[in-house]
């Protein structure tokens, strides 16, 4: 059996619904988004929005809305219960204000139906689950354009359409514990849209249906005596045939908006006004949010980004009565494509978005320059949807970073996501040319930093922290037209500043010059450290040991070595030691560190690094008891030793690339631990876990200088030089993913990494429209941008010399005027930089599917392979498609074969030196030829399509459109494959993954998760040929890609976590998880751990855990078995200490910490979790 | 009418809210993340959504065959006296009324 652990590290980004209203309190103004599984609660303020909480659901959430209850007094029968209920229900409302705050509704994909309550005592504030249910019927076929919900504006029902042919309402009546949900018969079968009409007598929808004839729109009143739509108050046959939205207007107007692909349609049964206003013909409008309470104007946003106004333009009748006019729609601006909008206040919208960053925007009376009214104020990032991705490490620290292809269209990019500790800036001085950097305490009483000096070449700045304030001034004992070599408090309230020239003494009081020491030759001190009693400083060869006493420095040893010093420390070693024993010295030209003992300066140990890197910083360092050498050379690399303290010795060296430039080491400290700050072009805080030390990035570009800085208005900060500035900021206290955002502004759709050039290849599509001069790029976007550009020529060179079947590829006739064509192209894109050098456009209607980077045969060279389908609309599947080879070199692509392919190339893999293909139905293996071309060599035939291929060995997986997996065997001998097992569930793959030589993963449509094992023990045939399902789990989101890899440092010997391998997985919603195997001792642990804390926390919408990590599909329903839920087991580190007491002490693992919790602590941190 | 005057008077409900607004100096850290509430307490549900259980096609014999009887109840009740009523249907009669049920059904 196998047994595995998955957790998601980076949850969900993707905005599928957002609802504003007094949801926290009855004066809050909340905005409630929900992404997937995840709810989002903000609070509007003065100052932006302020997230206040996020809950997570058990279930994926369909449709989310707000309501405010209301309460009827239809039950009510005569005037003295009328009358007592109303002074009943004054006293309700003065008691607590349930009716001036707004419930929220949820429907989950799996129909679960939950209606929540949020109650807050100002601290704390908990979701109540008012009312909860499944609304799912037996039988009934979910319609094809999703779960509807509607809530009568008088709040009296529910309406849901879940199934084709019927409509589910729900009473919302207060007096019975039971909510009879019941179905209606609809006549109507596909409903586009329904919606509750305002200000009816009894409860009246409005839908679109459509019907052989076109789309209609009709109401129907329900009765909720006789369960049944009693009669029709109005109905419009034959409006637009892509009419999809329906907005109910407010009374007093009533009646409703129907928008269109091209028009717009305002009708109440009696006044009908139709528009066609020509800025809404571009695209389709997809969603929309009331402005005014009234109803009169509304914000529209369609699937370009376009957000538009429309306005309903009332007249008064003669009879007093208004009726709409006339309807008027605006262009305001451009935003990130919407999946929804809401209108928070005083002229600010979220926008949320399914396949770019959500956003907030702010509406302006006044146009810019762009002719827009929308400016954006803030941009939330989101991955969705996650195409493709590829771990890499670029900065070889053996710690993975991934690269993402997210969004589409307009919102497509790469994203750099990095697991590293963040900073966080609060303030910044331009400042260039910093050299050196010191925090200082001068003429204060207290241990707060007031002064920070600076260092340039040939002078010294001092700055004064004065609050906020920073103000240039002066310490009259400090030389200011020398640069700075070391600067800092020492003993007996002195300073100490270290020049090229001497070693200045000055009194922390009255700043004032006490001694002054200078070397007794000519020359220029070059290297210089010290502590807080101690100074060692080199001019060149020649080393001077001074100790620091009241108003004098002390000559107590100086020595002459073989070669230059490069760089000098003399940090004390061990808690609270003031003085060190030793000196670590790195030095030029043999390229060695040396331990030299104080105060004679005697040799301890020498240790020659290697290679023609100079060393540039040295420092010694205790992290948790353990003392270490630390050497950073000009390459940006590290040598890190065990320092043994009393003897000097080195042993256990080991080396790490940090960046690309030299280092600058510096000690600080944070939550009273010793940290070690590497400055370079990728700074890097190094610090000790498990003694261990970890390397983690920091989410700065790059940093020259830093040092520790605690000042009044900056308290434990780090000040950190950069080339042009300096920033004030603090350091987070643990890592987090970050990410940077490449925009491409097309879709990217596979990405390739290759290591021999440095660049990724991207495959993207984007969007070029026909007009009278031909095709052309409906936006400027990355391969429009690129710095160099190349095409396919339109007619295939393998069309012209074949006749016959190859026709498709030569005949393609020009599209319609004004018509939309996807064009793809191969991006070649920098690895540091993300510039995009490069550009391959792709003949019309040739898609490109499938993209590596691999070296094949004995040819030394990388080349990116992209395999590509010729979409015809004709054809069910493609019947033809190519294989490009192409070599970046020497910032040229060329294109050093091709070869025509029977179909489509769904996916490719490098596979033993030669080329794998999964073409239709077929999978295909190609050998490199010395003539640099593609070579048939054997092919496998017993597949549906075959979309996804992985390979390990001699083995082949294939993800099968809807025929799980199968695995097949090359035999080399007979140069053929061989079908070894196949999971025989109709599963549709989204992703498969080899996990070891019998243990496959995969992920299907219905947002499952499996794993199969194949048994090569079994005694018979057939026994062998069966993959069986071992574990099976519902992730909720669908999987696109798996990959191996981590996105934490690997330590190699680590044994405190019982894992074995990672494998990283991306979805639609923009989730990215990570399955590992874990023994099955460990899981049964976890399994317990897993049971206990679904009974502790509970289930927002009280929906069980069992219920919704269940294997669930059309088909059938299983529970879920052979995998741990990471994200349950990892909320234990959230609960209050009683509540993880009580977990624990069911496992009787309270006491015994050193085994269970420290293990799963240890698994928590290392499953990089985003909190 | 102007763009500008479409979009003049737009709703308030604080007219402090976002006018201290500022764009965050620090681009590198997005907005944080709201704290993962974890409830621990139960609260008991005041209601819960139960579903009717009955196909609407039973529903509507339900309500035919109600129909039916309250008819002929009423036919009955006119002649009264003249004959028993019978402890069961005859056999015959309620396969006529089940073809009729049929029948309509093919209505649907």
């Amino acid at each position: 059996m196998a047994y595995h652990y998955v957790v998601t590290a980076h949850k969900p980004t993707a905005v599928t619904a957002c609802v504003t209203g007094n949801f926290t309190s009855p004066s809050d103004l909340n905005l409630i988004v929900a992404k997937n599984t995840r709810l989002e609660i903000y609070l509007v303020t003065p100052e932006g929005l302020r997230p206040i909480k996020e809950v997570g659901l058990y279930g994926k959430v369909a449709v989310m809305k707000l309501f405010r209850p209301q309460r009827t007094l239809n039950s009510v029968g005569n005037h003295n219960e009328i009358l007592e209920y109303l002074i009943i229900e004054m006293l309700w409302k003065e008691i607590c204000h349930h009716e001036k705050k707004d419930l929220l509704f949820i429907v989950t994909m799996r129909y679960n139906a939950m209606i929540l309550e949020c109650i807050s005592d100002g601290e704390n504030l908990d979701i109540v689950t008012k009312a909860h249910g499944n609304v799912a019927d037996r039988i009934g076929k979910p319609s094809e354009t999703g779960i509807l919900a509607v809530i009568d504006p008088k709040a009296r029902v529910i309406g849901l359409r879940l199934y084709d042919g019927l409509f589910k309402i729900i009473p919302l009546d207060k007096d019975n514990y039971e909510l009879k949900a019941s179905n209606f018969r609809m006549e109507e079968l596909q409903v586009h849209d329904v919606e509750f009409l305002h200000g009816c007598a009894n409860p009246t929808l409005v839908l679109i249906h459509q019907d052989v004839n076109g789309r209609h729109v009709k109401t129907h009143e329900i009765s909720l005596r006789e369960k049944e739509f009693v009669k029709i108050p109005w109905r419009q046959d034959n409006v637009e045939t892509e009419a999809s939205i329906i907005i109910p207007v407010p009374s007093p107007l009533g009646g409703a908006i129907i928008i269109g692909q091209e028009s717009i349609l305002y009708h109440d049964g009696i006044t009908s006004v139709v528009v066609a206003p020509a800025v809404i013909k571009q695209s389709t409008i997809i969603c929309y949010a009331k402005v005014d309470p009234g109803g009169l104007r509304y914000l529209l946003g369609d699937m370009a980004g376009h957000l538009f106004m429309l306005f309903i333009e009332v007249e008064t009748r003669n009879d007093g009565t208004e009726a709409v006019k006339d309807l008027k729609v605006e262009m305001l601006g451009e935003i990130a494509t919407p999946e929804c909008i809401t209108y928070l206040d005083n002229g600010v919208l979220f926008i949320g978005s399914r396949i770019g960053d959500s956003q907030l925007v702010k509406l302006n009376t006044k146009a810019d320059e762009n002719s827009s009214y929308v400016t954006v104020m803030e941009s939330f990032t989101n991955l969705a949807p996650i195409l493709d991705m590829c771990v890499v490490d670029l900065e070889r620290q053996g710690q993975g970073q991934l690269v993402t292809c997210s969004g589409a269209f307009k919102e497509g990019s790469l994203r750099i996501i990095r697991n590293g500790i963040g900073i966080q800036e609060h303030a910044s001085i331009d400042l260039p040319g910093i050299k050196g950097m010191w925090a200082l305490q001068a003429a204060t009483g207290s241990k707060l930093d007031n002064t920070l000096v600076l260092s340039f070449v040939g002078q010294t700045r001092v700055l004064s922290l004065n609050g906020e304030e920073v103000e240039e001034t002066d310490i009259a004992g400090f030389t200011s037209d020398q640069q700075t070599f070391y600067c800092g408090n020492v003993v007996h309230e002195q300073l100490i500043q270290i020049t090229p020239i001497s070693a200045r003494l000055v009194s922390a009081q009255n700043k004032t010059l006490l001694a002054e020491w200078k070397p007794p030759t000519e020359k220029n001190i070059s290297v210089v450290a010290c502590n807080s009693s101690q100074v060692i400083l080199s001019t060149g060869s020649a080393l001077y040991y001074l100790e620091i006493h009241p108003n004098e420095l002390i000559l107590k040893g100086n020595t002459t070595l073989d070669v230059e010093v490069a760089c000098l420390d003399i940090s004390p070693l061990g808690e609270n030691a003031t003085t060190s024993d030793l000196v670590a010295v790195g030095l030029w030209t043999d390229i060695s560190a040396r331990i030299l003992r104080l105060p004679d300066l005697s040799e301890a140990t020498k240790e020659l690094l290697g290679g023609e890197i100079i060393p540039r910083s040295v420092l010694m360092a205790c992290f948790e008891g353990h003392n270490y050498l630390l050497c950073a050379l000009g390459d940006g690399s590290m040598f890190y030793f065990s320092l043994h303290k009393d003897s000097g010795q080195l042993s256990d060296k080991k080396k790490v690339t940090l960046g690309t430039q030299p280092t600058v080491l510096r000690t600080f400290r944070s939550l009273s631990t010793t940290n070690v700050f590497a400055c370079s072009d990728r700074p890097t805080v190094i610090y000790s876990s498990n003694h261990k030390l970890v390397f983690s990035n920091v989410n700065m570009k790059e940093v020259n200088h830093m040092c520790s800085l605690n000042a009044e208005a900056y308290p434990d900060s780090l000040a950190l030089a950069t080339d042009t500035s300096v920033t004030i900021g603090t350091i987070d206290e643990i890592q987090k993913l970050h990410i940077r955002t490449v925009p491409l502004q097309e879709s990217a759709r596979r990405i390739a990494y290759q290591e021999q050039s440095q660049t990724f290849g991207v495959v993207t599509a984007r969007i070029d429209i026909q007009d009278s001069t031909g095709l052309n790029p409906a936006r400027q976007s990355a391969s429009t941008m690129a710095q160099s550009v190349t095409v396919s020529s339109s007619v295939g060179s393998l069309a012209i010399s074949k006749s016959g079947s190859s026709s498709v590829l030569g005949t393609s006739v020009a599209p319609d005027y004004g018509q939309e064509v996807e064009i793809h192209n191969l991006l070649i894109i920098d690895q540091n930089t993300f510039e995009v050098l490069h550009s391959h456009q792709l003949m019309q209607q040739e898609y490109a599917m499938s993209l590596i980077s691999c070296q094949l045969g004995n040819d030394p060279n990388a080349y990116f392979i992209v395999g590509t389908a010729n979409v015809n609309p004709e054809e069910s599947e493609p019947k033809q498609g190519r294989l490009l080879v192409f070599h970046w070199n020497d910032n040229k692509l060329t294109q050093v074969s091709e070869k025509e392919i029977k179909g489509a190339c769904y996916s490719l893999a490098e596979f033993n030196g030669k080329l794998l293909a999964s073409i239709n139905s077929t999978v295909r293996l190609f050998e490199w030829t010395a003539e640099k071309e593609l070579r048939l060599e054997c092919s496998h035939f017993n597949n549906i399509i075959a979309l996804f291929l992985k390979t390990k060995g001699d083995f082949i997986l294939i993800g099968d459109l809807m025929r799980s997996m199968t695995l097949l065997q090359y035999k080399t001998m007979e140069g053929s494959f061989e079908e070894i097992a196949r999971d025989y569930n109709p599963n549709w793959m989204t992703a498969v993954e080899i996990l070891d030589d019998d243990i496959f993963l995969g992920a299907e449509n219905s947002f499952n998760m499996f794993v199969c094992q194949k048994d090569s023990a079994a005694t018979t045939d057939e026994e062998r040929s069966q993959m069986h399902e071992v574990g099976q789990f519902h992730v909720g989101d669908m999987i696109n890609v798996f990959r191996h890899g981590s996105l934490v440092m690997q330590n190699i010997g680590e044994t405190s976590t019982p894992t074995r391998g990672c494998v990283l997985f991306g979805t639609v919603g923009g989730a990215i998880g990570l399955v590992t195997q874990i023994p099955q001792d460990f899981y049964e642990f976890l399994l317990d751990l897993q049971n206990k804390l679904s009974s502790v926390i509970k289930s927002v919408g009280k929906i069980e855990h069992s219920f919704w990590r269940a294997f669930h599909t059309d088909i059938k329903t299983e529970n879920s078995e052979g995998f741990i839920d990471g994200d349950l087991i990892e909320s234990f580190l959230d609960l209050s200490q009683d509540k993880m007491k009580e977990v624990a002490d069911g496992l009787g693992l309270w006491s015994d910490t050193d085994n269970g919790c420290r293990l799963f602590f240890n698994l928590a941190v290392t499953s990089e979790n985003n909190r | 009418m102007s763009v500008a005057q479409f979009l003049e008077g737009l709703p308030s409900y604080n007219e402090n809210n976002f006018t201290k607004f500022h764009v965050d100096t620090n681009s590198r850290s997005p907005l944080k993340r709201p704290s993962v509430y974890i409830p621990t307490k139960d609260y008991p549900s005041e209601q819960i959504i139960v579903t009717e259980k009955t196909s609407i096609l039973l529903k509507y014999m339900q309500q035919h065959w109600d129909k039916k009887v309250n008819s002929a109840v009423k036919k009955r009740d006119i002649p009264a006296q003249s004959e028993e009523p019978a402890r069961k249907r005859p056999r015959t009669e309620y396969s006529r009324d089940n073809s009729r049920d049929m029948r309509s059904l093919n209505d649907f």
